[in-house]
């Protein structure tokens, strides 16, 4: 039996097909122990197979998984040391909230002066102590969330699984349950696995990141490596918000590029003469000429629309018929209506450059 | 919203008149079927026919007690006993019948065949024919097998007719569940045998109650089988009523009615007393939870 030293959580090329719709292929990836990992995908990429698989709820075609040392590919799913937050919540309806969260510690054979207080322990950590005589229909989405996160800690499993769970919650709780994850991850130092489509999720909480796509993982790092050095298109416009905008030009000589929008050459190193290149440049990286850092390319753009977000404005600009978004702090974009001319810019250094064809970074670092 | 909605529960005159109509005329024959159980033979044959009347429980006396007309000796029917058939063969038959069908629904449900639709179908199409289409075989095997006249017979055949109804109408409670459930109590600990009766079952019990009660008024109704396929101990209800028409002074219409009236009993208790898990579950999946 192979020996998993590293990591807590190893995933190897599992496969997963529904009919003839491949779930999972090839997904390998590693989870360390004590980390806050996210599967960043948008649905259907494979993150609730992904989990389902390492919880055993779904069977495999081909793949390990290793679980704490162990080979659990085969194992049952009861006793595996995991438990899982879904994105439904799953709380048992027909039971109070206490017997919810007592459920899994009953069949784990501890004795029952132990559960009332661990149930009560737990109950006290989440706040949903006032609802333990109640039936989980009675109770707010967000205290469902939280009997459900209970549930899920009361056996205090070594591996949390997350599956989407805060897709149907309103946009308020879901900021206050993103800070709640994260002070549950350092007082508990349990390993978390979280499966998101939403980016923002990702970043803000997972240690490191694996985006997903169509059944496997295509990039892996922190929420920074992949903001600042997305390894190709696809990670780059999972990655942010708003999402990059992407311009095609072709290298005008060895490490030169033409953009259509501007006058002057920009160096692009690593790029042939003659090739097709995507140019990746962050909303967030664009700003007006005199208010950001030096620039070193400026234009001309006309302003089509404006989003205020409240701190933040973004507006959308067409440059020479090339569309474009950037964000501007709300301040500033108060001046500006659509219709407005302006003359922005931004520092050569923030673009990312890719292969016209296969999507694939050229400048490394 | 710009439109009212009036207050939930609360239904506005025309409706209550409207529903108070149809209701009366729904009744209103069962109503008069009670009424004359507490009539003489002369006010139940009166033209025109009578509201008002003195009652007697002459009718519910000569149901189980019947008086001789040449020595005026009373004498005991067999009533009581049809009774006792006439339940113990119908909860016991779908009783059965509930159990044997959520088990089917729930593989069906849970862990589908190849085909499994075909297999539904092909169950759903056993109450597709009129039942008089097999009764001459049926007849046949239970002749032969010795099964005709026994209360094994007939409740095997009623669990047989109520299975294909309580399969389809059980496993569309089973669709309905959210199977993440299920796996939550298995990632809790839960064996699958745990997972069935302490997760499956509770939440569909207002689904079996309806049912089971579906199923009992099917049965509790049946006429041709048991007509046909119990004996002189393992007679029901309805065969007994058939067998009181006719006679040498014509159609006694107030004991007709007495035990009709009788007849009426258990099914209104078992309905009254489900009727909030009846309600559940016929809409059950309808209703956004």
């Amino acid at each position: 039996m192979e020996h998993v030293t590293l990591s807590e959580l190893r995933i190897q090329n599992l496969r997963r097909r529904f009919d003839s719709v491949v779930a999972l292929e090839d997904m390998t990836f590693d989870v360390k122990d004590g980390e806050f990992f996210c599967l960043l995908g948008a649905s259907s990429a494979g993150k609730t197979t992904t989990l389902r698989a390492i919880a055993g709820l779904e069977e495999l075609e081909q793949g390990k998984v290793h679980f704490d040392g162990q080979d659990v590919t085969d194992a049952p799913v009861q006793g595996r040391g995991m438990s899982m937050i879904f994105q439904t919540f799953a709380l048992y309806p027909h039971l109070t909230v206490e017997k919810n969260l007592a459920h899994p510690l009953e069949r784990a054979g501890v004795d029952r002066s132990e559960v009332r207080k661990r149930v009560g322990e737990v109950a006290e950590l989440l706040r949903v102590t006032h609802t333990l005589k109640r039936k989980p229909n009675t109770l707010s989405g967000g205290e469902q969330q939280r009997v459900a996160i209970g549930r899920a800690i009361v056996q205090r499993p070594k591996l949390l699984l997350l599956d989407e769970p805060l897709t149907n919650l309103d946009a308020k709780l879901r900021h206050d349950m993103r800070a709640e994850f994260k002070r549950l991850h350092r007082e508990l130092g349990m390993t978390m696995l979280y499966a998101t489509p939403d980016q923002l999720e990702a970043l803000t909480m997972g240690e490191r990141v694996g985006v997903i796509r169509d059944g496997s993982v295509v990039a892996i790092g922190t929420p920074r490596d992949l903001y600042e050095n997305p390894q190709d298109t696809y990670v780059a416009q999972m990655v942010g918000s708003p999402p990059i905008n992407f311009f095609s030009a072709t290298a005008a000589t060895d490490g030169q590029i033409n953009l259509p929008f501007l006058e002057a050459q920009l160096p692009a190193p690593g790029v042939q003469s003659g090739q097709p290149v995507t140019l990746g440049l962050r909303p967030h990286d664009i700003s007006l000429v005199g208010e950001g850092p030096e620039r070193s390319a400026g234009f001309r753009a006309n302003i089509k629309l404006t989003e205020p977000l409240g701190d933040v404005t973004v507006i959308d600009v067409n440059a020479k018929d090339t569309a474009m978004k950037l964000v501007l702090r709300e301040e500033v974009a108060a001046k500006f209506k659509p219709g407005d001319d302006i003359q922005i810019g931004f520092d050569p250094a923030d673009l990312h450059v890719f292969d016209g064809s296969n999507g694939v970074r050229l400048d490394a670092g | 919203m710009a439109r009212k909605y009036r207050e939930v529960g609360k239904a506005g005159w025309g409706y209550t008149a409207l529903t108070t109509v149809v209701g009366f005329i729904y009744f209103f024959p069962v109503f008069w079927i009670i009424l004359t159980a507490f009539k003489t033979r002369t006010d139940a044959l009166a033209v025109p026919p009578k509201l008002f009347f003195t009652p007697t429980l002459d009718n519910f006396y000569s149901v189980f007690f019947r008086t001789s007309i040449t020595t005026g000796n009373s004498q005991a029917t067999d009533m009581g006993l049809y009774f006792f058939n006439s339940i113990f063969i119908a909860f016991t038959a779908v009783g059965f019948a509930v159990i044997v069908g959520t088990l089917a629904a729930y593989a069906f449900s849970r862990y589908p065949l190849r085909g499994n639709d075909t297999y539904l179908f092909i169950i759903l199409t056993t109450r597709m024919m009129p039942p008089i289409v097999v009764i001459i075989p049926i007849f046949l095997m239970f002749r032969i097998s010795g099964l005709a006249g026994s209360y094994w017979g007939i409740m095997l055949l009623y669990t047989a007719f109520n299975i294909p109804f309580s399969v389809w109408l059980v496993k569309s409670f089973f669709d309905e569940l959210n199977p993440e459930i299920e796996d939550a109590a298995r990632m809790d600990g839960s064996t699958e045998r745990r997972v069935f009766f302490g997760f499956c079952i509770p939440q569909i019990l207002a689904g079996l109650a309806a049912t089971f009660v579906f199923g009992l008024i099917l049965t509790w109704n049946e006429f041709l089988f048991a007509l046909l396929l119990t004996g002189v101990d393992t007679r029901t209800v309805p065969v007994a009523m058939a067998r009181t028409l006719g006679g040498e002074v014509g159609v006694d219409y107030g004991l007709l009615a007495a035990i009709v009236t009788l007849f009426l009993i258990p099914i209104f208790f078992v309905t009254f007393l489900l009727q909030n898990q009846l309600l559940r579950g016929v809409t059950f999946g309808t209703v956004k939870k």
